[in-house]
């Protein structure tokens, strides 16, 4: 399947898909001879190649590349003379592609990045792996949400049986996972919507609210500004001030746990 | 700037519907997928909390510490779920 917009030649699968606006996370297969003008996405996106390499402008980039492309900024032509297989990760929108060789005025290109993600990754894109034989015993959630790709390898949580190469997941916060095992190792890509942060435990029929609640009052001593804010009901990460994904009404932009956007409160009656 | 408004194509938005309703067809497959695990996890749960008691529970890295059999917690009543 190609996706809408794009040149032909490049094919898709689908791993996720946000149905509230289309971000989506998808393996990719530049067929040998895939040819993209110069272009740039509505969407801030994320490419990581697998297999084979990628030509933008004139440097080549093969396994292990990561390549993260802010919204609005115009990545140069890019083609794949012998062909490759990656990951692309859509983080705000739907899939878009148009054809530019100049940047949208609200583009910001000092954001984007180009690196050899096998050396170092900084971002909440990040590689990880498990030595042949690993096993933790004990179980895990964050306060973020947490998808991952086996580029090789198996992996096995008590919660949802085993994961091989190819395998994916997205999981949403304080969802328990764990405990771990690989037989094989694992090579994997992970990627979280904000820091990431382990609370453990080994209590496996605890539910989101209940790890939601141990999140918050450990966090209560970690950070007591930061409770106030959980207490507003929603999610314990941080909230992204500069994209907020809820609204403003009081002093503070938030939605609620639902994640509805189009909500009123009703007023509060003074006490006389 | 993470997203720049823009007015979707009929041709993305016949896309996304499609990918809407295949997303919603992949949710409900890994739920029965992971529904048909049930008995399986349930033994893989047992054994965890007999290895916590026996070999110990992971707290940092490599250490451990045996939890004590009045640590055990014992499973509610509410229905079990995996995938939310």
């Amino acid at each position: 399947m190609t996706l809408p917009g794009f040149p032909k030649g490049m094919q898709y699968k689908m791993l996720s898909l946000d149905t509230d606006n289309g971000a989506s996370s998808m393996t990719v297969l530049f067929e040998p001879g895939y040819k993209q003008p110069p272009g740039m996405s509505y969407t801030e996106y994320e490419l990581f190649i697998m297999s084979g390499s990628i030509t933008i402008g004139e440097k080549v980039w093969g396994p292990g590349s990561y390549v993260f492309v802010p919204a609005g900024v115009a990545l140069e032509a890019l083609s794949s003379p012998r062909g490759a297989t990656g990951l692309i990760f859509y983080n705000y929108g739907e899939p878009s592609f148009v054809e530019s060789d100049s940047d949208h005025p609200q583009a910001e290109r000092n954001r984007y990045a180009a690196v050899n993600a096998y050396d170092n990754l900084h971002w909440t894109t990040f590689m990880y792996c498990m030595t042949p034989n690993f096993w933790q015993d004990n179980i895990s959630y964050h306060d973020c949400c947490e998808e991952a790709y086996h580029i090789w390898g198996t992996s096995w949580m008590m919660q949802f049986g085993d994961l091989p190469t190819g395998g994916y997941f997205w999981r949403p916060p304080y969802i328990n996972h764990g405990a771990f095992a690989s037989k094989l190792g694992i090579l994997a890509i992970g990627r979280t919507d904000t820091q990431l942060y382990n609370h453990f435990h080994f209590n496996p029929w605890t539910n989101i609210e209940e790890n939601q609640e141990r999140a918050a009052s450990r966090m209560l001593h970690r950070n007591p500004e930061m409770y106030k804010w959980i207490n507003t009901h929603g999610h314990n990460h941080p909230i992204d001030f500069e994209f907020d994904h809820g609204h403003a009404h009081g002093d503070r932009p938030h939605h609620h746990g639902d994640g509805m956007v189009e909500h009123k409160h009703k007023k509060k009656r003074r006490r006389r | 700037m993470k997203f720049i408004e823009n007015k979707r194509s009929r041709e993305a938005e016949a896309w996304l519907k499609k990918e809407i309703v295949e997303q919603k067809r992949r949710y409900r497959k890994i739920v029965a997928e992971q529904e048909a695990l049930t008995p399986k996890r349930d033994k893989w749960i047992a054994d965890f909390l007999q290895r916590i008691q026996t070999r110990g529970v992971h707290t940092h890295y490599d250490q451990m510490r045996k939890v004590r059999p009045e640590e055990i917690p014992v499973k509610p009543k509410r229905k079990f779920k995996v995938v939310f």
